[in-house]
């Protein structure tokens, strides 16, 4: 049996092609309840008084909720909730929401984050004294000095657009209270952190509290946090003893999920003439929005800021400020796209200072062997990134496609570009629980405290079991999703499934058959080899289901139902993406053409799942290239709202991937030997596709952009003024 | 209001509010299918077929279709089943929440023969960056 490696289609799919799979708002307890928000128009205001009287008396309404928003009296973005209500329809909810009143006092927004630091602008809270919320440096080495001693030093501001996640589900909850049990379904990647944060919110124990995550249509990290309504709706059922759903409209959505990016950083970089980076400085700041929810975003970019490239000198700086807008949170990648862009932008430029092409200097700096501690003390584990570079390159026909650009442009004055980026990434964090069972007929369960979103995790988790216990992959079933289950979790999130929750399924696998090992000695008065689902003593032999059933009967004992708890630590990923575009001179609009990738993420389980980690994500670090973003107007109104403004990628935007993974893998030290792949190409994508847009750009005139999304006005004035 | 409707294949007569939308009114009969992923008719997840055309239910309503033939994705016959094969097979489902709509025109492309790119223009994927999605169409 051998099933790592291999590209089996997925085995949960059955019920998603049917349309049958249950999402949130598919959940309709008996007599369920509608609830939704009264959500402020200003996004800046104190909340001087909230009239329900007409909403109240509005037909199909069974209550009103006005405890619990709006803390301290004051909204800090535009949609924050101040109120809910519920309803026995949503066409009358819908109805009734519209009859609520509520008298603001306007504050003056603070949009800008520059604006945000300035002495006098008007405090979101006041408590803090600024609307800095936090800050952090982290340094090694000795910068001034070094800084001093350069030939070369570049500086600059590069700013990152806020985006949206946008899963194509929006977020949902369903909560149902039969006098003893609190059952939450959630469109959430984190049900223990629901429970823990209702059980807590509530006065009530966890073991009264039943958090359920259903099919989620996608989170991308904007569904890792425990969000207000989803204590509001546990609440609600748990004080009517009814069963009470909220599911997010889409405009709703925008609003009250969580965004990602946002990140600025202002820079200084000092190298030798020949382009070795010497030192790097800067500051990074982050457009948290109204509450500070997305904690460490901009910390991680700070810590990731050298990349890949071996800087000895080390200086940054984090200032997290809010902003009257929607609290900022992960967002595939968190913290890891922006510095990769950032030091990304940053090589490109110093590539055209001392006259390298983009190859060159990336190889003059790239760390040149591994382990390798960086500048700010994270220990990169494994890999050789110089001989993976080369070897990308020639298998993805970097100079081929350089070559046909060329061509294109002499004979038929196409503007191709072709882009680089090359990336090494954190993965993996925390403990993840697995627990393995086994059945009479020597099938066997394998519950996960992972919460899977469409990455395929039950095929793969099958896969790591099926190799692990040498037996045929349809007798090992996956659940997931449900804090009865399982005592806790952390969940899908910083491409650390496979590597620690996969692992967790390694070791209850391994001591599982060590258990019925034991029994099985026991039974045959020998010392067995396990092989193939047999324990065996030259003639005499007993299967896996045997050895349960002889467990059941009591002629020997075995645990038949192991749990692990595994804790993880940090890996390293690296890789090389190309991204090809054409650029339209007249108008400045792009067309992603090809995007190649080549990435060493040590033991791929499944490179067919894998390689749809890569072409999705790199669809969305495109989409932050060229499209999407986040608009407020200076009255800190959202101009983007919904999907008729804020520009998703459609088919027609989808440049052909052709997908790699390193032949020569350096695997992570983790028993499953993998480092993750979720978020590889959502940090590597942006940069190459800006690096394809200047490329392109460069027949006509030489430029760099320091901003993202390089939209067609942008790339029309840079040509055209 | 009363309106009479065939839902793959089974009629239905049923008493409905005249601005109900059609999505709505479809998942309350237990059509589950038919997932509602914005409001503005931008993303398509809620695509169902009404007298052969794929049409975004959210953006009808319930009242305009009296009469009328509506095909989702609970439907089942060769065609179908061979776009969900390929699909299962090129991995061109990830979360689930745009297939259905991504199923549903995928029929209406291979029962017309429409240009696969063009016709899958109005359902949004945030998933698989719709390669695979065109990879198993092109199977079919």
């Amino acid at each position: 049996m051998k099933y790592i490696g291999r590209p089996i289609p997925r085995l949960e799919d059955d019920v998603i092609l049917r349309g049958r799979a249950i999402y949130v708002d598919d959940i309709e307890p008996p007599g369920v309840l509608h609830a939704g928000f009264v959500r402020s128009p200003y996004p800046h205001a104190r909340v001087l008084k909230i009239d329900m009287a007409d909403v109240e008396k509005a037909k199909g309404v069974v209550a009103v909720f006005t405890e619990g928003f709006a803390p301290g009296g004051k909204v800090r973005f535009q949609g924050e909730a101040v109120a809910m209500v519920v309803a026995r329809d949503k066409y009358l909810l819908y109805d009734a929401l519209e009859k609520a009143s509520v008298d603001y006092e306007p504050l003056p927004p603070v949009v800008d984050i520059f604006d945000a630091l300035k002495p006098d602008a008007p405090l979101i809270d006041e408590s803090l004294g600024s609307n800095i919320v936090h800050t952090e440096v982290f340094e090694g080495g000795d910068v001034d000095k070094t800084m001093e001693k350069a030939d070369v030093v570049l500086e600059g501001r590069f700013v990152i657009q806020r985006v949206a996640p946008a899963a194509m589900e929006p977020r949902g909850v369903v909560a149902t209270y039969d006098g003893s049990t609190l059952t939450i379904w959630s469109s959430t990647q984190v049900p223990f952190d629901v429970r823990k944060d209702v059980a807590k919110a509530l006065g009530l124990p966890l073991s009264s509290i039943r958090v359920i995550q259903p099919y989620v249509g996608g989170a991308f990290g904007s569904k890792l946090i425990v969000y207000p309504e989803e204590i509001h709706i546990a609440k609600a059922a748990y004080l009517l003893k009814t069963s009470v759903k909220w599911t997010a409209t889409r405009t709703e959505d925008f609003k009250a999920t969580t965004h990602g990016r946002g990140l600025v950083l202002d820079y200084r970089v000092g190298a030798t003439r020949e382009g070795r980076v010497l030192a790097i400085e800067g500051v990074i700041y982050a457009d948290v929005g109204g509450y500070y929810w997305g904690e460490g975003l901009a910390e991680t970019a700070a810590q990731m800021l050298p990349g890949p490239y071996d800087i000895k000198h080390g200086r940054v700086k984090t200032i997290s400020i809010l902003t009257n807008k929607t609290p900022l949170g992960a967002y595939r990648g968190a913290g890891r796209p922006e510095a990769t862009l950032f030091i990304e932008h940053i090589m490109n430029r110093l590539a055209d200072e001392v006259g390298e092409d983009p190859v060159e200097i990336r190889l003059k700096n790239l760390i040149k062997e591994l382990p390798y501690r960086n500048v700010f003390g994270v220990v990169y584990d494994t890999g050789d990134y110089v001989a993976t570079f080369k070897t990308a390159l020639e298998r993805l026909g970097y100079r081929q496609l350089r070559e046909w650009a060329e061509e294109e442009w002499r004979r038929r004055r196409r503007l191709i570009g072709v882009g680089l980026s090359t990336y090494v990434e954190i993965t993996t964090f925390g403990y993840e629980i697995a627990i393995v069972k086994a059945e009479r007929d020597g099938s066997v369960l394998l519950i996960t405290a992972l919460t899977p979103h469409g990455q395929g995790l039950a095929t793969a988790l099958s896969q790591i079991v099926a190799e692990e216990l040498e037996i045929p992959i349809e007798k090992v079933r996956v659940v997931w999703g449900d804090t009865l289950l399982v005592t806790d979790g952390i969940g899908t999130m910083g491409s650390r499934s496979i590597t620690a929750g996969g692992s967790a399924a390694i070791l209850a696998a391994r001591r599982l058959k060590e258990e019925l090992r034991k029994a099985a000695s026991q039974l045959l008065n020998c010392e067995p080899v396990y092989k193939d689902g047999v324990f065996q003593c030259g003639e005499k032999k007993v299967t896996m289901a045997d050895v349960v059933r002889a467990v059941l009967k009591g002629e020997t004992t075995a645990q038949l139902t192991v749990e692990t708890v595994y804790q993880a630590s940090p890996t390293f990923p690296f890789g090389v993406h190309i991204a090809v575009v054409e650029v339209d001179i007249e108008t400045g609009f792009v067309k992603p053409l090809i995007y190649k990738s080549y990435d060493d993420v040590g033991v791929v389980i499944n490179p067919l799942l894998a390689a749809g980690q890569i072409q999705g994500g790199a669809l969305q670090g495109i989409a932050q290239a060229l499209y999407e973003e986040i608009v407020y107007d200076q009255d800190g109104n959202l101009m983007t709202p919904n999907l008729a403004y804020y520009l998703m990628p459609t088919i027609s935007e989808a440049p052909r991937f052709e997908v790699y993974f390193a032949e020569n893998q350096h695997p992570s030290k983790h028993p499953t030997g993998s480092k993750g792949v979720g978020e590889a190409a959502t940090i590597a994508s942006t940069p190459a596709v800006v690096a394809a847009v200047e490329d392109a750009l460069r027949r006509v005139k030489k430029i760099r952009f320091f901003k993202t999304p390089i939209s067609p006005e942008d790339i029309y004035k840079a040509l055209w003024g | 209001m009363k309106i009479s409707l065939k839902i793959n294949g089974v009629d239905y007569t049923v008493y409905t509010e005249p601005r109900m939308l059609l999505s709505d009114l479809l998942r309350r009969l237990g059509f589950k299918s038919v997932k509602v992923g914005c409001d503005t008719a931008t993303c398509g997840a809620c695509t169902v077929l009404i007298n052969g055309r794929p049409v975004k239910s959210c953006n009808v309503l319930a009242a305009q279709v009296d009469g009328a033939e509506i095909i989702t994705v609970e439907h089942s016959d060769e065609v179908l089943e061979k776009i969900r094969e390929a699909f299962r097979r090129h991995h061109a489902a990830q979360c689930g929440f745009c297939t259905s709509g991504m199923l549903i025109t995928a029929y209406y492309i291979v029962k017309r023969g429409v240009d696969i790119k063009e016709g899958l223009g109005g359902v949004l994927c945030r998933c698989t960056g719709y390669q695979n999605i065109v990879e198993a169409i092109k199977e079919v």
